[in-house]
């Protein structure tokens, strides 16, 4: 996880959820590129973000492309954030043995019979799940992203509070981490629209 | 046969924030070797003089000789200069206490929290040979990178940007202060299993400057000795056992 750097984060808020990565792509130390986006979108109100080895979370998003390609056409009908979560844990535990270097981070919105409600899910190089109910962090920072969310977030806010939690935990996360920073994205998606931000960060 | 190693990780976290005239140094109870807990109260945090308080973390055997080391010092300077050794003495003192075991060192961080000469809280915090910095915060221990990104969010507003026409204030009020050391730690006891089981959090004031709502707090007992002025209190809290 060392070898690229790079972190992941997302978070549960009233009716939206948000997920947020750095931008650095690193070969151990050595800064790369600040514009490495790790976080894609699956439908218009599902997001993957992939933190670990670069060459790995390009391999598998074209591999999550193909396979939720394949669902679309047979059940003419979106995939679910939590059908999607499960499809990644299937897709990397194929790999049991010999897996992916890569911890996955699913944001999105699921449909229920009375709108829509918040799902966030997290899972390991393996593809063992972790359905949170209020916040997820993956890569480098994961320890620091875990201080301030646990010290930052709270129950039931809105989009313009959710991103400014999410987006102060990841900037400050990143900043004591050698391996992430160099920029963030962050993704508000709200019901009927989703919101994308690119926040400066430091460049050390 | 395997090797004798003389150091163990006995875990728990200690941290510690300067205000302008005032100083906190806080530490969890919990002593623990591997997964098993040792006690669930075993003081970090220790009273060194009425304006000092040294909080040690790391390997515990270490910690509390080299506080009992630092503890002796203190009172043969009592004996030869009829007063307390000043803060950034002490300070200088711990390095070269340190560093005299450089090359077979006591494993612990340390943070020295208390009142300066000048009347403003100071913070010191070193690493285990005796570089040391004088700081407005500063956690160290096993939650060490929970904790301190937080600091700098909160104490430093690091990313953040003051109102037009507005700045940051350079040191927050005391129940500020307390608050957010509470908060630090509940969020360290959540996510890291070797902290937890009690919080103990010394405050050191300054010469006449009043109990700055300290009356206010639960729980609050007072520690002070001498009549030089400052004042010394500790507060105790639970923390979750699990």
């Amino acid at each position: 996880m060392e070898y690229n750097g790079g972190s992941v984060i997302a978070m549960v808020g009233k009716d939206c959820v948000a997920i947020a990565s750095d931008l650095r792509f690193g070969n151990q130390a050595l800064g790369i590129a600040s514009n490495f986006q790790r976080i894609f979108p699956v439908t218009d109100r599902t997001y993957v973000g992939l933190a670990g080895l670069g060459t790995d979370v390009t391999t598998l998003r074209e591999r999550f492309r193909y396979r939720v390609n394949m669902y679309t056409i047979k059940e003419e009908r979106d995939i679910e954030p939590q059908t999607f979560a499960h499809l990644v844990s299937s897709t990397l535990y194929e790999h049991r043995f010999g897996p992916y270097f890569v911890e996955p981070v699913i944001a999105g919105l699921e449909n229920t019979s009375s709108g829509s409600k918040p799902f966030i899910a997290a899972a390991d190089l393996i593809g063992c799940l972790n359905f949170a109910k209020d916040f997820v962090v993956a890569g480098t920072a994961s320890s620091k992203l875990y201080g301030l969310a646990e010290g930052l977030w709270e129950p039931d806010l809105g989009p313009e509070d959710l991103f400014e939690t999410i987006s102060q935990t990841l900037l400050n996360g990143v900043d004591r981490d050698a391996f992430s920073g160099w920029g963030a994205v962050v993704h508000v998606i709200t019901k009927d629209r989703v919101v994308t931000r690119t926040l400066k960060g430091r460049m050390d | 046969m395997s090797s004798f190693n003389p150091y163990t990780q006995n875990g728990g976290t200690i941290l510690a924030i300067a205000g302008a005239d005032f100083s906190v140094v806080a530490g969890d109870t919990r002593q623990s070797e591997g997964y098993n807990i040792q006690t669930r109260y075993a003081p970090k945090v220790f009273r060194l003089t009425d304006r000092a308080v040294l909080a040690v973390n790391g390997f515990a055997a270490d910690g509390n000789m080299f506080v009992k080391k630092v503890k002796q010092r203190l009172e043969w300077y009592r004996h030869a200069h009829a007063k307390d050794m000043p803060l950034r003495s002490i300070a200088r003192l711990i390095q070269t206490m340190l560093y005299s075991r450089r090359f077979f060192p006591y494993y612990v961080y340390n943070i020295l929290g208390g009142i300066e000469e000048d009347g403003s809280g100071a913070v010191y915090s070193f690493d285990p040979v005796g570089s040391y910095e004088r700081e407005t915060c500063r956690a160290a221990g096993p939650a060490q990178s929970l904790l301190q990104p937080f600091l700098d969010n909160q104490i430093y507003f690091k990313n953040q940007q003051p109102a037009p026409g507005m700045s940051h204030p350079t040191h927050l009020p005391l129940q500020a202060v307390l608050a957010l050391v509470i908060d630090s730690f509940t969020s360290a006891t959540e996510r890291h299993i070797e902290v937890g089981d009690g919080l103990e959090m010394y405050i050191i004031l300054g010469k006449g400057r009043g109990l700055q709502g300290l009356e206010g707090v639960k729980g609050v007992q007072e520690l002070t000795i001498s009549e030089d002025g400052e004042r010394i209190f500790v507060v105790r809290r639970e923390l979750k056992k699990d």
